[in-house]
């Protein structure tokens, strides 16, 4: 009983071991998405990062708490204007082209990621701030900012700003995509398009973050990242152990796998803004504060969580999920499921006409609410979407779920051509409050005019607020911001919060030690290790 | 020599030649305006589709691009040309044999093309292999065999030939692979990888394949040389083998062809489905993302093998049937 309870409090890999790290032997992960290339500064999607976060360090590192620590760079000072960040650098590191780490491969990554033929997407649109790095010698580079930009060190923590070897970059950015260079555990050496990335134990390594179980190089001497878009081939080659490791394991396949003893799940949710349905308060009917909240009210998205991913997916807690730095857990339930109050506000607003099957209009205008449904949207997430239907369509919404292709769907988005689009935001700073829905995002930042501020909200105080937030490095003082800015979000009533993004890994029982580092819940190899 | 072939005279072996020649570079010409065509179908296709590829290349809903970063893409995929003019760039770039860079795999599409060709190919060829064999037993072993079996065999054809390939690969997973374990659900790993999906892709052309030859050798039983043969004390499988064959296979090989380019087309489910490596499962990555010059490049090169074996199937066709060359004349 004691044992039991002693070994309850260990995490499951690490009961599992039974014994010390073994070095040697292959780990085969599978996961869904191919990246389309392998620099995470270039594009900057989901599967870059996790393949990155294997072979690139940061400049420094995050850990469970939120809390900044050093990685490549041994400390940092911050100007008192906020706009200054001088980082001395550890002077032991080689990339695994044998190239040393200096200051002029800092400049050389930041000046790359703004670059606009990078085409980065992500670490371009965290740093546009940058205005340049001063290197006075080698173990020093000073960062200079166009303004206070306090979520500097959290993007800098993300695998998507990791740090390159700079005659790698110095590459084409193409040539750079099929083989890019980093100072990482393991290094890239092969990539098998449509098949598989392998990837091989680099020997020097010496410099793992403290947030790491070891030190020294990595365990496994080769990892074989493969790519099984069907879910249900995924988890069967789990099952089976062909495979070692595999993430996105599909919500139907979870209760199996905590029944089979040969596998571990290990879920964890992701920083950022949750999955949501952003309400688009440019036009009608959501211009209207009152068909918001009555929208946001009406949906009942605990039932279809429960029906569509088979409890397995929980609901969102606010416009930050759970795991995110500066949350506040004091609006989890400003938006409850109502729908006697949502019928009442819809009354209040004057929609008062029903057809006969109880849909609502006003002065003869349907109550219609336009949903584009991308091609790449899920079939799950689109049931969920259906029952989203289902609830809003009994107090009177006419839902209409409209499937296009992607493209189409973010143009539409551009045009503002929607009631609802649906989004989310992975980052590991509440800075995405101001990229979500902050008015300098309104503009025209994407191609056809796409805008990352989806419900078009224009709220000078709460710009304001996320603005501040920015300009000190203090911790309470930005804790009280960030709560201030989810305070004035959650009274306004802009996205149909769903669930948080996570990771979902299934783990066979011959890989021990597979963990997610914290900065954007991706996973690590560095500790990880196979007996077999 | 054979009964059939052996009435015709045959024309000298010269001019034979010639004419095979003369055909073979009308093929060829008619090829490539069907190359042409279709290139231009798809060009038009994808820019009628709603929508900004940029985004797309850009990385997806999540991504965070600047302005000039946009601008950057634009300007490198030739995006703010008008339509005419990035027709005309596109269409000089193919006749010199230049198919441009994927903007989804930052790689030439030459090389994407050759990275995947092989594992397609591959499953193309054995499932035409193996449909062929399945539709041979299934006709010679059951067509005109009494009334039962050869009712069994015609509602087997039948069958299998409506199988959707999708469903039959699901339904090959579940028993084969997720069931009893006999062979791995997915990848390129050798001859073993490539039986499930390989099965899924056959049997319903297998079905198909031999709905046609089983009419035909009903027919070619029925004929009086057979008749003939039998009286000579034949027995009936050297009939069915040395003398109905022929006949039997003919459509069969004027239907590989077209069954060449289904199987292509068809092996972007199966490939999705058994997560294998390939132009299918590339293709329809190319088609989401709007990536024009790979989805051209892929399209043009399934065109290709379309017009490459249909020129072979008409060779092999007055092989096995020689009148056919007399007949033309």
């Amino acid at each position: 009983m004691v044992a039991a309870l002693s070994s309850a409090g260990l995490d499951a890999d690490s009961v599992r071991a039974g014994g010390a790290p073994v070095a040697g032997g292959t780990l085969t992960y599978a996961t869904d998405r191919e990246p389309t290339c392998l620099d995470p500064h270039v594009d900057g999607d989901m599967p870059q990062v996790f393949v990155a976060q294997q072979f690139l360090d940061s400049l420094v590192s995050m850990d469970q708490d939120g809390h900044i620590g050093p990685w490549l760079a041994r400390s940092w000072t911050v100007s008192p204007d906020g706009k200054t960040y001088t980082f001395k650098l550890r002077d032991d590191v080689t990339f695994s082209n044998g190239e040393k780490f200096t200051s002029a491969a800092v400049k050389a990554n930041l000046d790359h990621m703004v670059d606009p033929a990078t085409q980065s997407s992500t670490a371009g649109g965290y740093v546009r701030q940058y205005v340049g790095t001063d290197t006075p010698d080698d173990l020093t580079a000073v960062v200079h900012l166009s303004k206070p930009y306090a979520a500097f060190l959290e993007v800098l923590a993300q695998g998507f700003l990791g740090i390159e070897a700079p005659s790698a970059l110095k590459r084409s950015r193409d040539e750079n995509c099929q083989s890019p260079v980093g100072s990482g555990p393991f290094k890239v050496t092969r990539w098998d398009h449509q098949s598989q990335v392998v990837l091989e134990r680099n020997p020097d390594y010496r410099w793992a973050p403290l947030t790491a179980r070891h030190q020294g190089p990595a365990y496994l001497d080769k990892i074989v990242w493969k790519f099984i878009p069907e879910p249900s081939v995924r988890f069967a080659a789990l099952q089976n152990g062909s495979v070692d490791v595999i993430e996105a394991v599909p919500p139907e396949s979870e209760a199996a796998a905590e029944k089979n003893p040969d596998l571990t799940l290990i879920v964890k949710d992701r920083p950022g803004n949750p999955t949501n349905g952003e309400l688009n308060t440019r036009r009608a009917p959501f211009d209207d504060i009152r068909v918001r909240e009555a929208f946001v009210r009406s949906a009942d998205i605990d039932g279809a969580l429960a029906s569509v991913y088979f409890g397995r997916y929980h609901h969102a807690t606010g416009p930050l999920s759970a795991v995110t730095p500066f949350y506040s857990g004091d609006f989890q339930h400003a938006d409850d499921y109502d729908p006697d109050r949502a019928n009442k506000l819809l009354d209040e607003a004057g929609w008062t006409e029903r057809d006969s099957s109880g849909l609502r209009s006003r002065n003869g205008q349907p109550l219609a609410v336009h949903i584009p449904i991308g091609a790449s949207i899920g079939p799950a997430e689109r049931s969920l979407w259906e029952q989203v239907q289902a609830t809003a369509g009994q107090v009177g919404f006419d839902v209409r779920l409209e499937p296009v292709g992607d493209t189409e769907s973010s143009e539409r988005q551009g045009k503002w051509d929607y009631d609802v689009t649906l989004d989310y935001w992975n980052t590991n700073t509440a800075d995405v409050l101001r990229i979500v829905f902050g008015s300098e995002f309104l503009g025209a930042a994407g191609s056809g005019g796409y805008h990352q501020n989806g419900s078009g909200l224009q709220n000078a105080a709460f710009d304001d607020t996320v603005e501040k937030a920015l300009e000190t490095q203090d911790e309470a003082t930005r804790r009280g911001l960030y709560r201030q800015a989810q305070e004035l979000i959650s009274g306004q009533y802009l996205q149909l919060r769903t669930y948080p993004q996570s990771t979902r890994l299934g783990v066979y029982k011959t890989a021990h030690d597979v963990r997610l580092e914290p900065s954007l819940t991706v996973t690590t190899l560095y500790d990880a290790w196979v007996s077999k | 020599m054979s009964a059939a072939s052996g009435r015709e005279p045959r024309p000298p072996q010269t001019r034979r030649l010639r004419r095979l020649a003369q055909r073979l570079l009308l093929r060829a010409g008619g090829g490539g305006l069907v190359l042409l065509a279709s290139a231009t179908v798809t060009f038009f296709a994808l820019h009628l589709t709603p929508g900004d590829p940029v985004r797309a290349l850009l990385g997806g809903p999540t991504s965070n691009p600047t302005p000039e970063t946009i601008a950057a893409a634009v300007k490198e995929f030739g995006l703010d040309q008008p339509l005419l003019t990035q027709y005309a760039i596109y269409i000089g770039r193919l006749l010199r044999g230049d198919f441009g860079v994927s903007f989804s795999q930052h790689l030439p599409v030459a090389d994407v093309i050759a990275e995947q060709v092989w594992p397609t190919l591959q499953l193309t060829a054995a499932s035409l292999l193996v449909a062929w064999v399945l539709a041979l037993v299934s006709v010679l072993g059951t067509t005109r065999r009494g009334r039962w079996v050869s009712g069994l065999g015609s509602a087997i054809e039948t069958v299998s030939a409506s199988l959707p390939q999708f469903w039959l690969g699901i339904v090959l997973l579940a028993v084969f692979s997720f069931g009893l374990r006999l062979f791995p659900p997915e990848g390129n790993g050798g001859l073993v990888s490539l039986v499930l999906p390989t099965l899924a892709l056959a049997v319903p052309l297998a079905g198909f394949l031999a709905q046609v030859m089983r009419e035909s050798l009903e027919l070619a039983l029925d004929q009086p040389f057979i008749l003939s043969a039998r009286m000579r004390g034949l027995g009936d499988w050297p009939v069915r083998w040395r003398h109905a064959l022929r006949h039997a296979v003919l459509p069969g090989v004027s239907l590989s062809a077209w069954a060449v380019g289904s199987l292509i087309g068809n092996s972007v489910l199966v490939e999705l489905i058994f997560s294998r490596q390939g132009l299918g499962r590339q293709l329809y990555q190319a088609v989401s993302l709007q990536d024009m010059p790979l989805t051209i490049g892929i399209t043009l090169f399934v065109t290709l093998v379309y017009i490459v074996t249909s020129i072979l199937v008409d060779a092999l066709y007055v092989v096995v049937d020689p009148r056919i060359e007399a007949g033309r004349t």
